[in-house]
């Protein structure tokens, strides 16, 4: 077991990128080599070392490398960004596309996440235990695909446009969630276990389950009866009808 | 200026049937010449491949690309071919790069030269864009342009056709390459672009376009003969009718053999018929889809008036832009893939639409093998034009993979491994051996384009040319391109050297300087009195439809820093 | 005295080509078919407070200094700094864009256009769902329906509808209104509103859900569609999905009462989708309504030059793209940048009050023809030339048309283009020397 200790020397208001701080990049790396690792803050780069204190206990592989991040990094963007094994543990707060693009591992944030918080995310875990922003579990500009596997766990609320774009594994949010989420939902599954806002918009495929309120249901849904999940009756709801071809299932109160 | 001389290269010239011929090439103020002093700088290129610079005569380079740049903010960060894609911060050379299919216009000015391409021709401009294809063509680093000007559902020209006014017709389209600073006629989908005018197309060449009463066989033929009059330097630049549907190879002979009696005074086609692979297809449906590339094949072999270019398919993400605006809308709606569409007034449409080919599926597959069966059974490859119709079939920096497959029959059985079965009993390619030479790829890449785009300084190396030179990492002497085929794609992916104008501008596949090309157009030069006879109906046209004044329209002189204009003389 | 004609009115997305032009003794003196937005700018020019000369901020005032002194200051703050914002460069030349980008580049800057307070969403729209589109003649020639959608013509956009839209004759429309309907779409009966067949109002911020149940009729799946949908009773709005179906052309233009109301980009992406699903049926468009002259320009240069029309973020050296993280107003709330230059653009006026309290602590470059709310944040400030008056250049009508601006009168300022450079060159100088 590896775990490297990162703590934030001083707050920043201009972000810094840490896409370098990941389990992958970290593994059976000395102290020294660690404080080495360049980060972009700004327009330039400066090494780890500068920037956190670091102190480490042990060596090992991704799979076995724990980091544990101090001090408040609510500016600080991209940590944990492709891992692929491996565990980090943010006890802050923590800046945009936190976990984005991982393919494994898991990272626990114990404070809020800022927009685009495991965007693309491919396998692994995201425990946030506060409130996201926009585009938790979403795609890039562009993108036809969000989210492709792995499982976001939100405690708190997130904004708008949760899972947009998904195209596999599950979010579950136990707060509220703003507007449009699983919009072009293409074969994942969202549990909003608040409220929400006109959900579901042109799915194509996979399954939206809202416990709480829904605000404005879309006028694109066609009733299907009701179907009990975990002894919780639904209402049913087919669509989004304007996608040609879709099988899309929004269960709702 | 300054004189260089390349010792010991190993040339290949079709053009002045040099076959892989061990020589020295002089340099002097950016031309060939016979000999230089003995101050010229020197360069070993140490028996290595040595090409004119490549000629790409059909491209999406500027103009219509941006509408594909907009829409595709994920493009910018594709990175499938490592060294030619992706994003690139600025060095002291080189400007930011990003894309792969819509890469922005620095990096494609530094791409085709890493290629060893120094000259390409952007496919379509629209007349009332022409502005804005040339901003982007100024900002385009290295290489020479030219662009094709759009003429195949403009209203003025199908009046013109149906009123029987010859004259006339040939002085609107030398006013319209003035206009537009174009270089030759262009004609997409004749008349479906007017048709889509009303969300209709043309069915073929003999449906009449709605409202003006016109076919699109007449169009053609039209327009061949202003072409012909007009004795521009390209013949007609044609994507035909029907253009992706199951059974469209019948329209793509039928509209070869209309332009049969077309005579020109000049050495060169009368026809050039564009992207065939998109065009020859056979079945009737996607259902019993097959590749009809022999019947195709066999007629251009039987035929001396025509050449054309590929429009090969490359596995993975492409982008599909075209002026046929029908069949980009009737894309989006098969593949549930995002569309923008811009109807041109009073002169033509186009639409743009992202679509992955991909091996498993036996539509794509068989598109694959289309336009290699088709560079294969044409005997004669002066009439073929290597192409991907960039990035329509597949980004440019695919080339080096793709001449693999038609130097390597090898290198394509691998490939067809991959393909499901049932598109291996709707292909030819599994039975064809032919492989390519050195020498026929340098036709193919740009020798013929020198002929076919009447370009006499361009695709070769004959004393006089423009000093456009690409040396590749490959000795002709030693290497087996057929069963070396790794090699052959990693030489042609980044040239040793890349020489513009008689400038180092790449050196071992890297940007080196990055001067500004310059920009080939014709003014073709109509009688005056049937110029005046014809803006007679010209200014009525923009008294009444156009939104842009007349004095506002054409593209002016600050546009082309550095024109090079061929004029012609009516015949 | 000189008259010019087919000049290029430089004030809105409309770009008339065809005003002509009086000046005498180097003033413009007379402006003819301009609407009176046009003509202000033309005329309006010479009553307005024009920057005089070069200004650097000195304890708390900004002072006259020389150009050069000025260039030096402004290249300090850019070379010191982290992340500089660079924003506006709209009511400007392409030429001075394509160099505001090069500049952008050159120091690691993030740039943006008013895009960002504007038509942002469409492109994100587009980047969704794609923009079927036309040029404005192809409208003027055929469309039989026109709906203008949470925009306001008569007064932002003045002769649009004479000389493109409604009132226009074309060759499939030669009654020009008489041959066309007109809807209008928006939360508040306006004067564009009142010139319609039809006027359809909408409950704030219901834009999504009221197209998503036209699109559902147009699909032909009427029957999921609640009694009522975002204030408008089901009959009314099968009404409009059947005019839509039944036009032989529309055009859907729209505005920021689409992009800027609640659900934002996403209503543009509802626009297209309901564009591609009518041309089942009939052809149908749809055009943005773009304010700023030359919006649409900095959307198409910066797509050429670096792959994306706005919101681009250099500081990791190649561009980077990100609207919600990357606009102008995302920086500053958040307070991510450190420095600012703000050109052919009024931020001050137009920006929220979060982000204007940002901008008033870090360092700030404008470069202006006119002294405007921004200048009270500006350290160091640069008179500019009026673009479309007093130096000629490129700009993109609302439909991605460009047209040369000419250059009508003398002036002794100097263009944005001119400043941009000299700055870039003065950059040079200060990292090479380090
Ligand atoms: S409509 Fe716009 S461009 Fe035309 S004159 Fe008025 S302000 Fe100028
Ligand atoms: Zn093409």
């Amino acid at each position: 077991m590896q775990t490297v200790t990162l703590s934030l020397k001083e707050k920043n208001t201009i972000p810094i990128e840490a896409d370098a701080i990941n389990p992958d990049n970290f593994a059976s790396k000395s102290k020294d080599d660690i404080a080495a690792i360049m980060v972009w803050y700004g327009n330039a780069q400066s090494p780890i070392g500068d920037l956190f204190d670091v102190s480490i206990d042990g060596s090992d592989s991704a799979g076995n490398t724990k980091i544990i991040i101090n001090g408040d990094v609510s500016r600080v963007k991209r940590i944990g960004q492709d891992m692929s094994a491996g565990e980090i543990v943010i006890n802050s707060s923590v800046d945009m596309h936190c976990g984005s693009n991982m393919t494994g591992g898991k990272i626990t944030i114990n404070g809020d996440a800022d927009s685009w918080l495991g965007c693309e995310m491919k396998g692994g875990e995201i425990e946030l235990n506060g409130n996201g922003g926009y585009y938790v579990g979403g795609g890039y500009r562009g993108e036809a695909c969000g989210m492709k596997g792995g499982k976001i766990t939100v405690t708190g609320n997130v904004r708008d446009y949760l899972g947009e774009h998904i195209c596999g594994g599950e979010i579950v949010v136990k707060g509220d969630v703003g507007l449009l989420p699983g919009i072009s939902n293409s074969g994942g599954k969202i549990v909003i276990e608040g409220n929400t806002t006109m959900p579901a918009s042109e799915m194509k495929s996979g399954t939206i389950i809202v416990k709480g309120k829904v605000a404005e249901l879309m006028p694109t849904f066609k009733e299907d009866g009701t179907e009990e999940v975990d002894g919780v009756t639904y209402r049913k709801l087919l669509g989004d009808v304007n996608i040609a071809g879709s099988k899309g299932v929004l269960l709702v109160k | 200026m300054s004189e260089l001389l390349i010792k010991n290269a190993v040339v290949c010239d079709p053009i002045n049937k040099i076959n892989c011929e061990k020589m020295d090439i002089s340099v002097k103020d950016g031309k060939i010449v016979d000999s230089v002093s003995s101050g010229a700088k020197v360069i070993d290129a140490g028996g290595k491949l040595t090409m004119a610079g490549g000629v790409d005569g059909h491209t999406h380079c500027a103009g219509k690309i941006n509408v594909g740049r907009f829409m595709s903010p994920h493009d910018m960060r594709m990175t499938n071919v490592p060294g030619l894609s992706g994003k690139e911060a600025p060095t002291a050379t080189t400007r930011a790069q990003v894309g792969y299919n819509t890469p922005n216009a620095f990096a494609i000015g530094y791409r085709y030269a890493k290629l060893g391409y120094t000259t390409i021709g952007e496919a379509a401009i629209p007349i009332i864009g022409a502005r804005h294809t040339h901003e982007e063509f100024e900002a385009i680093p290295i290489l020479d342009k030219f662009g094709l000007t759009l003429f195949g559902s403009n209203w003025q020209v199908m009046e013109y056709i149906r009123d029987d006014e010859p004259e006339k017709l040939a002085a609107y389209v030398a006013w319209g390459l003035k206009a537009s600073r174009g270089y030759g006629i262009k004609i997409v989908n004749p008349g479906g672009g007017e048709a889509w005018g009303w969300g209709k197309n043309v069915s073929g060449l003999d449906d009449p376009v709605p409202n003006f009463d016109v076919t699109p066989a007449q169009i053609v033929v039209g327009l061949a003969e202003a072409n012909e009059k007009l004795n521009l330097p390209h013949s007609i630049h044609l994507h035909c009718n029907n253009l992706g549907k199951p059974g469209n190879y019948e329209t793509t002979i039928a509209t070869m053999k209309l332009l049969e009696n077309i005579k020109s005074k000049r050495d060169r086609q009368v026809l050039h018929v564009t992207h065939v692979q998109f065009n020859a297809y056979g079945g009737t449906s996607w259902r019993d889809f097959e590749s009809a590339a022999p019947q195709v094949s066999d007629y251009i072999n039987t035929t001396d008036h025509m050449t054309f270019d590929l429009g090969q398919a490359i596995f993975g993400p492409a982008m599909t832009m075209t002026a046929d605006g029908p069949v980009e809308y009737s894309n989006s709606r098969m593949l549930h893939a995002k569309w923008s569409n811009m109807d041109v007034e009073l002169e033509d449409a186009s639409g743009v639409v992202p679509i992955t080919y991909s091996p498993k599926n036996f539509v794509n597959a068989v598109q694959w093998a289309i336009g290699l069966e088709l560079a294969l059974l044409v005997k004669d490859p002066w009439k073929v034009m290597f192409t991907t119709d960039s990035p329509n079939g597949g980004s440019f920096v695919n080339y080096p993979e793709a001449y693999t497959y038609l130097m390597s029959a090898k290198r394509r059985a691998e490939v067809i491994e991959t393909l499901p079965e049932m598109a291996l009993g709707r292909m030819n390619i599994p039975g064809i051996d032919r492989e390519l030479d050195l020498y026929e790829l340098a036709i193919m890449t740009r020798a013929m384009q020198s002929k076919m785009y009447c370009m006499d300084t361009k695709g070769h190396i004959g004393v006089g040319a423009d000093a456009d030179i690409a040396i590749y990492d490959l000795k002709p002497d030693s290497v087996d391109t057929s069963v070396e085929y790794a090699a052959v794609k990693k030489a042609f992916s980044g040239a040793t050297y890349t020489i513009k104008g008689g400038e180092v501008v790449v050196k071992d596949g890297e940007i080196t300087m990055t001067p500004e090309g310059r920009t080939y157009w014709v003014n073709a030069k109509m009688p005056q009195a049937v110029n005046d006879a014809m803006q007679v109906d010209l200014v009525q046209k923009f008294k009444r439809y156009y939104t842009v004044n007349q004095a506002n329209y054409m593209v002016e002189d600050a546009y082309l820093p550095h024109p090079v204009e061929i004029t012609t003389e009516a015949i | 005295m000189a008259v010019i004609t087919d000049a290029i009115c430089s004030l809105c997305g409309s770009l008339c080509d065809d005003i002509t032009v009086t000046v005498e003794n180097n003033v413009i003196t007379d402006v003819e078919r301009a609407c009176i937005l046009g003509r202000n700018k033309f005329v309006g020019m010479f009553l307005h407070d024009r920057i005089e000369s070069p200004m650097i901020r000195k304890n708390g005032e900004l002072v006259d200094v020389s150009y050069e002194e000025a260039i030096d200051e402004a290249a300090k703050i850019l070379v010191n700094s982290k992340r500089t914002l660079s924003y506006g460069w709209c009511s400007t030349s392409c030429e001075a864009i394509s160099k505001a980008i090069q500049l952008a580049e050159e120091t690691g800057s993030l740039i943006d256009s008013t895009a960002n307070v504007c038509h942002g969403p469409s492109a994100l729209a587009v980047q969704e769902k794609g923009g079927p589109s036309a040029t404005l003649g192809v409208v003027k020639n055929r469309a039989d329906l026109i709906i203008f959608w949470g925009c306001n013509p008569a007064h932002a956009h003045p002769r649009h509808m004479s000389r493109y839209s409604s009132f226009s004759k074309g060759f499939f429309t030669q009654k020009g209104r008489k041959d066309r309907k007109m809807v209008v779409v928006d939360v508040r009966k306006t004067d564009t509103a009142k010139l319609a067949d039809k006027y359809v109002e909408l409950e704030q911020g219901s834009d999504y859900l009221y197209l998503a149940a036209i699109r559902s009729i147009v699909n032909g799946h009427e029957d999921v569609v609640p009694e009522v949908v975002a204030g408008v009773p089901k009959e009314e709005i099968i009404e409009v999905a059947n005019t839509l179906k039944e036009a032989k052309f529309s055009c859907i233009f729209y505005g920021m009462g689409v992009t800027q109301s609640r659900s934002k980009y996403k209503n543009g992406d509802m626009v297209s989708s309901l564009i591609s699903d009518l041309n089942q049926h009939s052809k149908s468009v749809m055009i943005g309504m773009r304010g700023h002259y030359n919006v649409t320009g900095f959307g198409q240069v910066a797509t050429w030059e670096t792959g994306f029309p706005m919101a681009i973020d250099f500081t990791r050296g190649a561009p980077y793209y990100n609207p919600g993280e990357t606009g102008a107003n995302d920086v500053l709330v958040r307070g991510d940048v450190d420095a600012a230059i703000i050109a052919a653009a009024d931020a001050g006026a137009h920006f929220p009050q979060e982000s204007l309290k940002y901008l008033a602590k870090i360092p700030v470059i404008q470069i202006d023809p006119y002294a405007n709310p921004t200048t009270e944040l500006s350290d160091v400030v640069f008179p500019a030339a009026v673009v479309g008056v007093e130096a000629e250049g490129t700009a993109y009508r609302m439909d991605g048309i460009s047209l040369r601006m000419k250059k009508l009168i003398d002036t002794k300022f100097k263009t944005d283009e001119e400043i941009t450079v000299d700055l870039i060159n003065k950059v040079r100088e200060l990292k090479g020397g380090a």
